[in-house]
This record gives C-alpha cells, sequence and structure tokens, in this order.
C-alpha cells in the first residue's frame, strides 16, 4: 500500500507542477479571454468523476460475485472520491455556464444527466450510512451502483429526448482546440487523475485500517469475554 | 414460474382483504392533485391543459413510492422475507411475482385518478383512453420493477420510508420523462408519438433485467 501511495504522489505531484505551467502559458481564448482556462480543470473533472463512478459499480460487481470485502472497501472509496470530483466538476460547470452561456444553470443534457449521476451516488452513501449492519450495507449498495451504472445512458437519451437544449460542446472530438491548447487538457486530465488516484488510493487505505482496528477490538473482547 | 403466481396470488389476495396500500395510494394521488392545483397560480387556469400531464405523472410517482414503500412491510412481520428467501426457487421469479402485484396494484390506482383527472380538469379521455392506458401501463411497470428491488433493500434499512424516495426517484427520470411526453402529445395532438414509447420500453426492460438478475443478492442473509 505504501509504494501505492508513494507512486500516486508523485504522480501527482509532476503531473500538478507540469499542468500549472501549461496553464499559464496557454493561449488567451479569443472569446471568452482568460476565463476560457477553466476548460483545463472542468472536463478532467467530469473525467475523474465518471471514472470513480464506473469503479465503484465494477467493484461493486466484482463484491458480489467473490464475497471478499476489501471490494466492497474499495467501491466506498471510489464513490467516496467520486463525489467529491463530481462537486467539484458540477460547481465549476456552474461558474462556465455563468460566463459563457449567461445563467447559472441551463439544463444542458450532459451537464443534467451529471446531475442526476451525482444525486445517485449520493443516495448511495446515504444507502450506506443507513443499511443495518455493514454485510448489508455492502450488497445493497452493490446492487444500487450496478443498477444505478444501467440508468446512466438512459438518463442522457430521455433528457435529449425531452429537448434538453444540447449547447455542450465536443471541443476534442471536432478538434476545434485552438493551438497551444490540448497540451495543458491533456495534462490537467493527467493531474486530476493522479489526484484521483492519490485520494483513492488513501481512502482506501483508510477503510482497510478501519475494518482491521474492529476486527483487532472484536477479538480484544472475545479474549477478556473468555 | 410457480413461484411467480404464488406470490402473485398472496400478495393480490393481501391486498383485496385489507385494500390498505390501495386505497392510502388513491388517497395520496388525488391529495397530490390538490396540492400542485392550489399551488399553481390562478393565471394558469387557461394554462394549464399543458401542465395536466406533468401533473399526472406526478401523482402517479408520488403514489407508487407510497405504495412502494409497503411492497415489503408486510413481509417483515414474523420474518417472513426469510422464508420467502428460503423457497428453493430463483429469487428472480419471486421479484417478478412481487414486481407484478405492485404493478397491477398501481394500475388500478392510476386507472381512477385519470378518471378523477377528467372530471376534475373538464377532460375528455374518452377518445385516447386505450392508448393512455398503455402509456400508463408503461409507466407503472417502470415504477413496479425499479421499485420493487430498491423497496426490498430499503425496508431493511433505518429511515426506511425515506430512504426509497431517495433511491428510487433519480431511476425513474427516464420512465417520468417519456412518459409525460408521451401524455402530453397523446392529449393535445391525438397521436402517440414512437420515441418516448421507444423509451420506456427500454427503461422498462433495462428495470426488469438488472433488477431479476440482482435480486438474488439482495434476499440474500
Amino acid at each position: 500500500m505504501d509504494r501505492w501511495k508513494r507512486a500516486t504522489a508523485a504522480a501527482l505531484a509532476v503531473a500538478g507542477v507540469a499542468w500549472g505551467w501549461a496553464v499559464w502559458h496557454a493561449p488567451v481564448d479569443a472569446l471568452q479571454g482568460d476565463f476560457a482556462r477553466i476548460v483545463f480543470v472542468h472536463p478532467p473533472l467530469a473525467f475523474a468523476a465518471y471514472l470513480g463512478f464506473g469503479l465503484t459499480a465494477l467493484a461493486g460487481g466484482v463484491f458480489l460475485a467473490t464475497r471478499r470485502e476489501a471490494w466492497d472497501r474499495f467501491a466506498l472509496a471510489s464513490a467516496e472520491v467520486g463525489v467529491v470530483f463530481c462537486t467539484l466538476m458540477l460547481l465549476t460547470a456552474v461558474i462556465w455556464a455563468k460566463a459563457a452561456w449567461g445563467k447559472w444553470w441551463s439544463w444542458d443534457p450532459r451537464t443534467t444527466v451529471t446531475l442526476l449521476l451525482y444525486l445517485i451516488y449520493v443516495a448511495y452513501l446515504l444507502l450506506r450510512a443507513y443499511a443495518e449492519g455493514s454485510e448489508r450495507a455492502a450488497r445493497f449498495s452493490a446492487v444500487y451502483a450496478l443498477v444505478g451504472l444501467a440508468v446512466v445512458p438512459l438518463n442522457y437519451f430521455a433528457i435529449e429526448l425531452a429537448g434538453g437544449r444540447a449547447i455542450h460542446p465536443d471541443n476534442v472530438s471536432r478538434g476545434s482546440f485552438g493551438p497551444g491548447m490540448l497540451l495543458p487538457f491533456l495534462l490537467g486530465i493527467a493531474a486530476t487523475l493522479a489526484a484521483f488516484a492519490f485520494l483513492l488510493v488513501r481512502r482506501f487505505e483508510l477503510g482497510n485500517l478501519r475494518a482491521a482496528r474492529a476486527e483487532q477490538t472484536a477479538s480484544a473482547a472475545l479474549r477478556e469475554g473468555g | 414460474m410457480n413461484a411467480l403466481l404464488a406470490v402473485l396470488w398472496k400478495d393480490l389476495a393481501i391486498e383485496w382483504r385489507s385494500r390498505d396500500r390501495f386505497v392510502a395510494m388513491l388517497v395520496f394521488s388525488l391529495l397530490v392533485v390538490l396540492v400542485l392545483y392550489f399551488a399553481a397560480p390562478p393565471s394558469l387556469d387557461a394554462a394549464l391543459n399543458g401542465y395536466v400531464p406533468g401533473l399526472l405523472w406526478v401523482a402517479y410517482v408520488f403514489a407508487g413510492v407510497l405504495g412502494m414503500n409497503r411492497a415489503f412491510a408486510a413481509e417483515l412481520e414474523n420474518d417472513a422475507l426469510s422464508a420467502l428467501a428460503l423457497a428453493p426457487v430463483d429469487r428472480g421469479f419471486l421479484f417478478l411475482g412481487k414486481a407484478a402485484a405492485s404493478f397491477l396494484i398501481l394500475a388500478a390506482v392510476q386507472a381512477f385518478t385519470a378518471v378523477f383527472f377528467a372530471l376534475a380538469f373538464s377532460l375528455d379521455f374518452w377518445a385516447v383512453a386505450p392508448r393512455l392506458a398503455a402509456v400508463a401501463a408503461l409507466g407503472g411497470l417502470g415504477i413496479a420493477c425499479a421499485g420493487t428491488l430498491l423497496s426490498a433493500i430499503s425496508v431493511r434499512t433505518r429511515y426506511r420510508e425515506v430512504m426509497l424516495p431517495l433511491l428510487l426517484l433519480p431511476l425513474l427520470v427516464p420512465v417520468l420523462l417519456a412518459a409525460v411526453r408521451a401524455t402530453t402529445q397523446l392529449l393535445t395532438i391525438g397521436s402517440l408519438p414512437w420515441p418516448p414509447i421507444q423509451m420506456l420500453i427500454v427503461a422498462d426492460a433495462v428495470y426488469a433485467i438488472v433488477s431479476f438478475l440482482t435480486f438474488e443478492y439482495v434476499l440474500d442473509e
């Protein structure tokens, strides 16, 4: 675990510094000025958030199949870190929307689907908090994460169907990034994913320590009782 | 298959003798309509017809959530849920039985609520009644499938009445959106558009398949 911690911390330090440097030297956007630099923060946060939710469902599925508790602790760590990145992503979305589109919230399909996904994962964390017994919490939340993941594409199509105005650009796929903007964007993804991995490893370790501590307390109580 | 029918028959027989879910859901859905009506500004009266499909579905979804909260409540008494889980059958069929019973109860509530709507807002549902019933059934199926799985989960958590809507409502968005869309077009243009119906069928299939496969793990005590 220590090796993972060191590796992710080093990756975060390197990518973070390179990212800061690249964003500093990135050209100013013709239309949005310096404000467009948020593009180096907002989509990478979204990638990390979606990765977190995908990993939660995946780890939940593996837990259901193998019943090894470590997978459940990994799913919880991934959900918590994913919710943190999703919160930041929605905050940057709202700020950028006000600056670029003129209002804080415009019911754009992609933003709305992400808000729904966010609510699903907040419900996931609440379910874990309110389920009675850790074994039940693990099983129920794994099932919920799988159902939640299955509904994400449905939500997207449903909101498009309802005529949600799609004003979200697809910069990278259309190749409309100006010269000098792709590098800081890619470094942003690298740095954000490194931060995600670092936090995920730390949170997973915390869960492992808590589980070990609970086991120690239980066996100590048994010895005293005997 | 026999397990499905046995569970369905048991749930419907309990409901027929007590009628507590049906009455509670129906009264609740009528109250939702009243609350929404009083919450609307007076100037909305003329434009209200455009909102009727939305109001109708808000009533359906809230009544559905209320009913789903009770779907497994009776199974908790005398630990009947464990007995159900012990039955030597595929648990997916137990899920289908529970979901089918909830679907039928919800469908009855939907029908009565629609009649109330037609009277309250002077709408003529007769011409579109079969197609409206088809949309309501597709939406109700989604609510019953997702609701049954999540009710089996939420009934064994603390604050279970609070937990179910938190879990269920974000998952019901595709059903709600597509059903409102289909109902709106049906009531205004008089024809049923295909894309929302397609959406409803796909959403129902996803809920049903995922729930059928994962119900095993929910009952696994």
